[in-house]
């Protein structure tokens, strides 16, 4: 075929463009590190990075919420320590009252101890939580009881808070005061007193009258109550279990998909500076190759 | 025995002739190694006519004479490289373009799309945990406005591009139409040239440059045909070409491209007053490939419906934009989702959601979240926004009431923005500000495969960019191998038709030698006459 000096500079021009589009884009590579940086370069690695994305931000995210749920189950489960103390003391002054040989002086004395008990229960039962009412369900504005124990707000089992801790999976991370304070029932209206309050009052009359048999009489309700908070008690903590387990699988998967994600977009750097430097050896390769053959015609050497 | 005194002379004499046009051809040559489109020329040169010797010794040769100098040209791969770098042309403007729109994207990356809805949804979460605070609800309003400007932003952009690719077919209109007249006057001058017979060699070469400017932008067929013949018997061949059909040159004729402004939209995504290509005389254009083919598709793509092209265009990616508004906001506000047998269901929107401080109120306070901006650039207030629902506010027609929403003038409500901590309404009874039950609807929203065709918000999203990868992908193909094709065929005619310096050295030492040997004979023929002349006569 008949090759002319033009299509020797042509052809070289358009290979050299061709080599130094690859030294190119390895060199973006090695400077965004970076597989691609336009979905066109690879469609398929855009796609997937799209998701494993959205992925690690939403673990991050849960486990966010998780910190959270535990912060709020931490106080609740303190408070409930707090309140079961308060309700074995009442228990142990019951038992020492109902013994019969107490004098009307030492009964007026245990009796101004429980009403002591009873404002601190009822000061229990409005803990906040960073400014929020822990036992109130929605209404995290407003107290659950007043000094009498009466319920200041409508507070059911469906007033229970839910955070979400992973795709289609969440907790309920808070105690109703009707659950807690009411005997596990499942609703208490605005007016009403709570149960273990009202247990309290029935108490306060007993010592008041200073019937042993009635003091005595009360112990089976007060057990009920310490039960009752036992019951509560155990299920936070069984959910707080279930909050570490989640947290420790959260924290896994954050690795696991930020490997995946990095895997996936991220440029192996040795092997982008090989590519690099291989290229770069051809470009100049055919840079020198190119200046060699494209200079000499007919006319250097014709006299 | 007869001849003529000076016939050595004569035959001398041509020679020079021969050489010295032989010589002038190289250096034409040489002097045009760099035009472009040019074709060498080489000189034909045969032996003149013999005389026949009247003695029968035979005949008597007289010397060499020019008969023309022609022109190597291939005018298959004529043919050839114009089919060729129309496709090259179309898919060079188609490859740019994408590349441009990918970027407007500007996935994947840490400040795109997928960024942005992840934050507002990490938002709403972070809501989930402390609804009361208005730190977490003042966030949830700025992670909104950036969602919502986010699509504002890229649905500007594809309209300014939009409006860039209009200008350019403008121009790209007037450049086919001067290099069509361009074509014209030469075909006016070789005409005029030729009919004496002779081949306008540089006049052709030029044409034909031009010729393959022309091709690269839009699709033609160029060829002569012949119109019967001259009276000196030769066919009277005139050089046409046309586009889909109808002469864009024919001879000295040419028909010119128009332009005018559509009235009517071809595409509801599209910005107004768009100019429509036709012929000057009226009649349709089909446009099928070249730079103005890449152009048209890009501008007016819509893959195929309602009669625009067939490509996957910017108003293809603009009402993919606004469908992804619209029922986002549609599920957002009023908590319509489609389920799985395609019907729309009812779960808890932001409508639904009583506000923050709602002590004794009745009903829901009937927020939606997102609207849009009115004509004045100000977000609309969800009531003004239901008024395009009908004048039913029970039973309102959201079709028109969402449709109002595109891209560009997405936007949280008017309400949202003037009191985001009141009017946030995530709690599903009155004076209750730790209820997240809507909350937890609009999150739940995230997950569900059927909000679109394709599948939740993200899917939506993963997909268009996908799509647009794709085609970004395809079109780099298709350039790479018309690159590579046209370059061959480009190649080939440069073997065919170009200068190489070696040869035309080895001719400019041919021609130089044949010069000095017929100087050589003038100079014997020279001694010889002055012996006849001045010795024998005396």
């Amino acid at each position: 075929m008949r090759i002319t000096n033009n299509m020797l500079i042509d052809n070289m021009l358009s290979n050299l463009s061709r080599n130094l589009n690859r030294v190119s884009k390895y060199q973006n590579q090695l400077s965004t590190g970076k597989k691609i940086s336009l979905p066109s370069d690879d469609p398929i690695i855009a796609s997937r990075a799209l998701k494993l994305r959205t992925d690690v931000a939403e673990i991050q995210q849960f486990r966010r919420n998780v910190n959270d749920a535990v912060s709020w189950m931490e106080i609740t489960e303190t408070t409930l320590a707090q309140i079961g103390d308060v309700m074995q003391r009442v228990r142990e002054l019951t038992v020492d009252a109902a013994n019969g040989t107490k004098t009307p002086d030492d009964l007026a004395k245990i009796k101004a101890e429980i009403e002591q008990l009873k404002t601190q229960m009822t000061h229990l039962a409005n803990t906040t939580y960073s400014g929020r009412y822990i036992f109130s369900g929605f209404k995290t504005d407003k107290p659950l009881m007043d000094e009498d124990g009466n319920f200041l707000i409508d507070i059911s089992n469906s007033e229970q808070i839910f955070y979400e801790i992973g795709i289609g999976d969440d907790i309920d991370i808070n105690v109703t005061g009707n659950d807690l304070f009411h005997g596990g029932s499942s609703a208490g209206t605005a007016g009403t007193k709570s149960r273990m309050i009202e247990t309290f009052d029935k108490l306060i009359a007993a010592l008041e009258s200073g019937d042993g048999e009635a003091i005595g009489d009360m112990l089976s309700d007060i057990d009920t109550e310490i039960e009752n908070i036992l019951r509560v008690r155990s299920a936070v903590g069984a959910r707080m279990n279930r909050l570490e387990l989640t947290a420790n699988r959260l924290d896994d998967d954050n690795i696991n998909f930020t490997k995946l994600m990095s895997k996936n977009e991220d440029v192996d750097i040795a092997e982008a500076i090989m590519h690099l430097m291989n290229e770069m050896n051809v470009y100049n390769a055919s840079l020198s190759v190119g200046a060699k053959v494209i200079q000499p015609t007919l006319v250097d050497f014709l006299t | 025995m007869s001849s003529s005194t000076f016939f050595g002379l004569d035959i001398a004499t041509r020679g020079l002739y021969s050489a010295q046009r032989g010589l002038t051809t190289v250096n034409h040559n040489v002097d045009n190694i760099n035009t472009p489109g040019y074709s060498r020329q080489v000189l034909e040169q045969r032996a003149a006519r013999p005389i026949l010797m009247a003695n029968g010794t035979g005949m008597l040769g007289t010397g060499s004479e020019i008969v023309g100098v022609r022109r190597i040209r291939d005018e298959y791969l004529d043919v050839k490289f114009r089919s060729e770098v129309q496709h090259l042309g179309e898919w060079e403007v188609k490859q740019t373009l994408l590349e441009e729109l990918q970027v407007m994207y500007n996935e994947p990356s840490d400040s795109g799309f997928n960024t942005v809805l992840n934050e507002f949804y990490n938002t709403l979460q972070q809501l989930s945990t402390d609804p009361s605070s208005p730190a977490n609800r003042a966030a949830l309003k700025e992670k909104a406005v950036m969602l919502t400007k986010y699509f504002n932003s890229v649905a500007v952009h594809f309209e300014y591009l939009q409006n860039d690719i209009n200008e350019i077919i403008y121009a790209k209109v007037q450049e086919i139409n001067s290099l069509a007249d361009q074509i014209a006057k030469l075909n006016q001058a070789i005409y005029s040239y030729e009919i004496t017979g002779n081949v306008a060699n540089d006049l052709r070469d030029q044409r034909g440059h031009i010729v393959d400017k022309l091709a690269r932008l839009i699709n033609i067929e160029a060829y002569e045909v012949s119109y019967g013949k001259l009276p000196n018997g030769r066919d009277d061949m005139r050089f046409v070409i046309t586009v889909s059909g109808k002469p864009l040159v024919d001879h000295n004729n040419v028909s010119h491209l128009a332009v005018t402004q559509r009235e009517e939209k071809l595409n509801e995504e599209d910005i107004p007053n768009l100019y429509e290509i036709h012929w000057a005389d009226g009649n349709k254009l089909v446009v099928r490939s070249g730079e103005l083919k890449g152009y048209l598709d890009v501008r007016d793509g819509n893959d195929g419906l309602n009669g625009s092209p067939d490509f996957r265009g910017i108003p293809y990616y603009q009402r993919k934009m606004n469908e992804f508004v619209r029922t986002f906001a549609l599920t957002f506000n009023e908590g319509l989702i489609h389920n799985s047998d395609g019907t729309l269901e009812k779960v808890y929107g932001h409508v639904d959601g009583y506000r923050l401080y709602s002590e004794g109120d009745t009903e829901p306070a009937g927020i939606r979240f997102f609207t849009m901006f009115d004509e004045y650039g100000n977000p609309m207030s969800s009531d003004v926004f239901a008024l395009a629902g009908g004048p039913d506010p029970d039973n309102p027609d959201y079709d028109a009431m969402y449709r109002q929403i595109t891209a560009k003038n997405f936007s949280i409500s008017l309400e949202i923005l003037e009191n985001p901590t009141n009017n946030i309404c995530i709690s599903d009874r009155a004076g209750e500000v730790g209820n997240i039950e809507i909350l937890r609807s609009l999150i739940d929203m995230r997950h569900n495969p059927y909000m679109f065709n394709e599948g939740s918000p993200e899917d939506y999203i993963k997909t268009i960019i996908s799509c647009m990868g794709v085609d970004g992908q395809l079109a780099m193909h298709y350039l790479e191998n018309q690159t590579v094709i046209t370059q061959q065929i480009d190649n080939r005619r440069e073997s065919v038709s170009g200068v190489s310096v070696n040869e035309e050295m080895g001719n400019l030492v041919r021609y130089q030698h044949a010069y000095k040997a017929a100087a050589k004979m003038i100079q014997t023929y020279s001694e010889i006459l002055d012996i006849l002349v001045n010795r024998l006569g005396v």
